[in-house]
């Protein structure tokens, strides 16, 4: 930083010199540290080491599982949708394929997707309408949108890439009786942003099995704050998984939308063959 | 009569002596007073919103506020560019950045949507594609032309986002139906418990929200105009419109012109003080009562935390104007006391003594003609009535005790000759002679009033309500220029709202409700004006959605572009649009898939243009899902031109409800007053005369009733009553001395004919002031009740002592010296 900082133009008070010295300084300092890059970005070592342990964590390479969604509108009418869910790791890859099983009317609606873990890769989904006995590709570019009609959007859902964040140690807290981390991750670019649909995160990682409990997301070019929770946290065959978890989107501090999802039956290591993570599977539905 | 009378004077000169005894002690109650209320007043807040117009219980108010709720704010702004060529590189990269600058500089944000980011469903081959329509803007000519051709024919964007010949383009930018006030930064507050248990509520959800503030608006527009400043330019002119910059432009005007008057009547009313009185005290008492009265009134909705709404924006300069009558009777008497050579104290006692109760009684009669306004179905002109009332209350507190107050304590100095009230040689012929031709010329007087008055009231039929803040503007102004152009290329710049609610769940899967939508929005667009013109721009609901993943799925063949007739369809492609990476749905219907919103985009017009179509789109919508249908569905039309449409009939029944009352209130007031009731009753014509002569004359010119022109009559009404209540009331005293109905007109004319004419120059000076204002609204109130004030003293010059003399000659008997004798 420029020392003239300290000898600014201002005619300093008179009777006060050492005060305004001593203002000047501290001046200087903040200026200092927004300037500087590392300051600037605020990417601390140790919450990146902790954000790489919970993306390491253990979640089997494959799982399965009947899913309930419950939408919570902001008069409090619920609608509920049940899903069945499969997925499985193919190298870095993940592909999941997902069934509607109520409300009646969506009854058979599938989606099959494909996530690639390569950077700049797209997603590739497709899609089966029973009514309409055709499946179709969608072309996803972003995961900013909503998950099934819920307050989840994909990015929630899936893994992210560390690389497109800054994450600083914010501080330990103990939630629900649970030592935590507090970490702040903030997307680098806008084209983040952008794509997984949030300004920034707060995240509470438990600390004794890097699962992240709550999070706060900052919609991104929004107003509206989303706020997860884990409300039920098993381990099934020696794997943490959250079973129920809420999102609440509130908006200038009044909530206007929850989901609830619920994870029943999950099972990890089945054997899923291959062949039931494809279009002609998805078209015949289960 | 006369031991009341002198019962009540020696009551005002005891309450003067007491005043002029503790002077200090009084004073400083009245400044610690003053200074709690003017503490207040960095509080006072403005509502210039068409909300406001409403009483929160209003039922469309209601609805308006749910339908908020369900789908957030109708209200949007509109940023329309017209560059040289809108399909053109450069200009598609400026629009991108423009967008972008718009949401991320703008607070209190939903959406900024421009042709850049608008949603584009289409199939490609065996894909489905739903992204933002521009995601890479176009390198090549081919390449830009098919954009231009998929944009122009396309169903979504033209009237929305592109006007029908390519011209123009628009950024829609949509901002939280709900305020933000009161939000604290406490991060916990969003991981409440959500219990599922069935049959318990959801407590952490349902919350009760405060409508987007007018401070919020402003910040809004500010930011938008900003952006807007930064981008404008030759190769890329913004017209900026929407009603929250109408709102906001209104009140930005209000504010300006309030300042202004407020300076104008400080200025007028001090000249003429200074020319009556030519005297420190004279000017610097009644102008010191009058700004503190307008300052403690002021402060008063402050602290009761009630914002400044339009109508209130006459509220200052009117209080200058009424105010100040009363003060300079009190003065006229002290000074005429005083310069006879009384001590100072006995010379306050008298003027008090003797000009108490007509102070008091004249503020009274305002004041009662204010809160005719307080059942007004409008709450704004409501308002109006409570705090100018008050503050004409608080005036004459000020005028009573404040004026003795400050009058004994401060030095007066003895003028050796004083003339105010003896009065101009020129003004005494003139009133003079009135009262001849009045009382000689009787009949032919009361004549010429009727025919006058029936000529001037053959316009009432023509008289017609309105309701168009944008009228208000001058023509020249931007914002009415901008939303002109818009409302000529786009068909629009704000919106009728529609709710259709089938009552359950997933009701909007079935394919008889969506056709019937779609039915609905045929008739809303084929709908014409009275010239059959068609002029709605475009109807947008979940029927468009459907019908375009529709055809999306069917590889874009426009023969699909059809509501499919199966309702599982309907519902797997709603999923899948759901699923889609869109959030358009949440607009369009709600959680439920129970409710649909219909939105028909109409141009700015009066609300009265639209009266019938909001009606028209009631009955079309309650015929299609009638409950004698297979598919019944409660439809609703709301929105911001349903507000319009609504405070036009609100118009009409504050007209009836506040005129009613006024007249009923003061003309009890003036049987009681005057003590007989068919004088009293006679006393109302030439009250009400100048109210319909004033209404015929703007059925004649044209000039419609809204907001402000409806409140000439029960204002002008309780202070013509003034006049009215001094002439009869000393007509009366000379009659019963004299027997003698024309001596007793001269008499009157020439004691308290003087005051009135004085009083009603100062008023009617006060309002005309208003004819200096921008807005249009102002220079109709203040020329139309400056007028109604001009016919209403002519009519207590001329047509009140005619009526006394016809009447005084038929019946000798009645008007004789007995009646008073009964209360002696």
């Amino acid at each position: 930083m420029r020392s003239d900082i300290r000898s600014s133009h201002r005619p300093r008070p008179r009777g006060f010199p050492a005060l305004s010295a001593l203002m000047a300084l501290t001046l200087a300092v903040l200026l200092l540290a927004a300037a500087w890059p590392g300051a600037a970005r605020a990417d601390d070592a140790k919450a990146r080491e902790i954000m790489q342990k919970v993306n390491n964590r253990d979640d089997g390479d494959n799982e399965t599982a009947d899913v309930k969604m419950v939408l919570i509108d902001n008069r409090g009418h619920r609608r509920e949708r049940d899903l069945k869910t499969f997925r499985k790791d193919k190298g870095e890859d993940t592909y999941t394929i997902m069934f509607f099983l109520a409300p009646a009317d969506v009854k058979g609606t599938g989606f099959l997707t494909y996530d690639y873990a390569a950077p700049g890769k797209d997603d590739d989904q497709w899609l089966y309408l029973p009514a309409l006995r055709k499946s179709k590709r969608i072309a996803s570019s972003d995961k900013s949108g909503s998950f099934m009609g819920s307050d989840f959007n994909y990015s929630d859902m899936t893994k992210p890439d560390l690389d497109d964040f800054d994450f600083t140690l914010v501080k330990e807290e103990d939630v629900e009786g649970h030592k935590t981390w507090q970490i702040q991750a903030v997307p680098r670019t806008d084209k983040v942003k952008d794509d997984i649909g949030y300004e920034k995160s707060m995240l509470w990682v438990r600390q004794d099995n890097y699962v992240v409990i709550r999070g706060i997301r900052w919609v991104y070019q929004s107003s509206r704050v989303k706020f997860m929770k884990v409300n039920k946290l098993e381990r099934i065959d020696g794997i943490w998984i959250p079973t129920e978890m809420q999102m609440v989107t509130q908006e200038g501090q009044a909530t206007t939308h929850a989901t609830v999802l619920q994870f029943n039956n999950v099972r990890f290591n089945q054997k899923l063959s291959p062949q039931l993570f494809t279009v002609r599977e998805l078209e015949k539905g289960l | 009569m006369a031991t009341f009378k002198a019962r009540i004077e020696s009551g005002f000169a005891a309450f003067a002596r007491t005043v002029y005894r503790h002077r200090i002690k009084t004073l400083l109650i009245v400044f610690v007073a003053l200074a709690a209320l003017v503490s207040q007043l960095r509080y006072i807040t403005y509502d210039t919103s068409t909300e406001s117009f409403f009483r929160k219980d209003d039922p469309a108010l209601i609805e308006y506020n749910r339908f908020r709720e369900l789908f957030g704010r109708d209200e949007f702004l509109i940023a329309a560019v017209n560059p040289p060529k809108v399909f053109d590189k450069a200009f598609l990269a400026k629009l991108r950045d423009f967008t972008h600058a718009l949401q991320t500089q703008v607070p209190h944000l939903k959406d900024v949507t421009s042709l850049i980011n608008v949603r584009d469903t289409r199939g490609e081959g065996d894909r489905l594609v739903v992204e933002d329509l521009v995601k890479d803007i176009p390198q090549t000519p081919q390449a830009m032309a098919a954009l231009k051709q998929r944009v122009l024919s396309s169903h979504l964007y033209p009237n929305l986002f592109i006007s029908e010949d390519g011209r123009f383009t628009t950024v829609l930018i949509e901002t939280q139906a709900f305020s933000d006030e009161g939000a604290k930064a406490d991060v916990s507050a969003g991981f409440g418990d959500i219990s599922l248990a069935p049959g318990t509520g959801t407590p952490a959800v349902a919350a009760k929200r405060k409508p987007l503030t007018d401070k919020e608006n402003s910040q809004i527009v500010r930011a938008v105009e900003r952006v807007v400043a930064q981008y404008n330019g030759p190769d890329f002119p913004i017209h900026l419109t929407g009603s929250p910059v109408v709102t906001d432009f209104l009140k930005r005007a209000m504010q300006s012109n309030m300042a202004r008057f407020m300076a104008l009547a400080v200025l007028a009313i001090g000249v003429f003080l200074g020319v009556l009185f030519r005297r420190i005290s004279g000017v610097a008492l009644p102008l010191l009562v009058v700004v503190l009265s307008v300052v403690a009134t002021v402060g008063a909705m402050a602290t009761l935390g009630v914002a400044f709404k339009l109508p209130l924006m006459i509220l200052p300069s009117f209080l200058l104007a009424v105010g100040v009558g009363a003060v300079v009777h009190l003065l006229a008497m002290f000074y005429r006391n005083y310069e006879r050579g009384g001590d100072k104290r006995q010379a306050l006692v008298d003027a008090l003594a003797h000009s108490g109760l007509p102070i008091v009684m004249t503020s009274l009669t305002t004041a009662a003609g204010l809160l005719s306004f307080i059942t007004a179905t409008l709450a704004s002109v409501a308002d109006l009535g409570v705090y100018a009332a008050l503050g004409v209350m608080i005036s004459l507190v000020l005028t009573l005790v404040l004026v003795p107050a400050l009058l004994a304590l401060l030095p007066i100095r003895r003028h050796p000759r004083f003339s105010s009230q003896e009065g101009s040689p020129l003004a005494d012929r003139f009133l003079m002679g009135l009262g001849n031709f009045a009382t000689r010329r009787a009949r032919l007087v009361v004549v010429v009033s009727v025919l006058v008055s029936a000529l001037a009231m053959t316009g009432l039929p023509w008289l017609r309500f309105s309701h168009n803040t944008l009228k208000w503007f001058p023509k020249s102004s931007d914002i009415r220029q901008a939303t002109d152009l818009i409302d000529h290329e786009l068909k629009g710049s704000i919106s009728v709202e529609m709710m259709i609610d089938t009552g359950h769940e997933n009701g909007l899967y079935d394919p008889a409700v969506l056709n019937r939508i779609q039915a609905l929005e045929r008739y809303a667009e084929d709908y014409t004006n009275a010239q059959g013109q068609r002029f709605v721009g475009k109807t947008n609901s979940v029927v468009d959605v459907v019908k375009e993943i529709n055809r999306a799925l069917h590889e874009n063949q426009e023969a699909y572009y059809t509501l499919p007739q199966d309702r599982d369809l309907i519902a797997q492609e709603l999923l899948l649009f759901e699923n889609s990476g869109s959030d358009d749905l949440q607009r369009l219907v709600d959680s439920q898939f129970r409710i649909a919103r219909v939105t028909i985009k109409s141009p700015w017009d009066d609300a009265a243009a639209y009266v019938h179509y909001v009606s028209d789109l009631q009955a079309k919508g309650s015929e299609l899902f009638g409950n004698s249908t297979q598919v019944s569905a409660h439809v609703t039309v709301t929105g911001l031109i349903r507000l319009f449409t609504e405070s036009v009939f609100a118009l009409m029944r504050s007209m009836v409800e506040s005129y009613t009352a006024a007249i009923i209130v003061i003309t009890i007031l003036m049987i009681l007053l005057i003590g007989r009731l068919r004088l009293g009753l006679l006393s109302m014509v030439p009250n009400l005369l100048p109210i319909g002569i004033t209404l015929g004359f703007m059925g004649w010119m044209n000039i419609p009733l809204d907001a402000f022109t409806l409140l000439i009559g029960s204002i002008a009404l309780g202070l013509a009553v003034d006049d009215t209540i001094h002439f009869f009331h000393h007509f009366l005293r000379y009659y019963e001395e004299t027997g003698d109905a024309a001596y007793a007109v001269h008499e009157t004319l020439l004691t308290s004919g003087r005051a009135m004419l004085f009083t009603t120059m100062v008023l009617v000076v006060g309002f005309w002031l208003f004819m200096f204002a921008t807005l249009n609204n102002l220079f109709y109130f203040g020329l139309l009740t400056g007028l109604t004030l001009v016919v209403a003293l002519a009519a207590d010059m001329l047509l009140s002592p005619a009526i006394l003399v016809l009447t005084a000659r038929k019946a000798p008997a009645t008007a004789a010296p007995p009646a008073p004798a009964t209360i002696e």
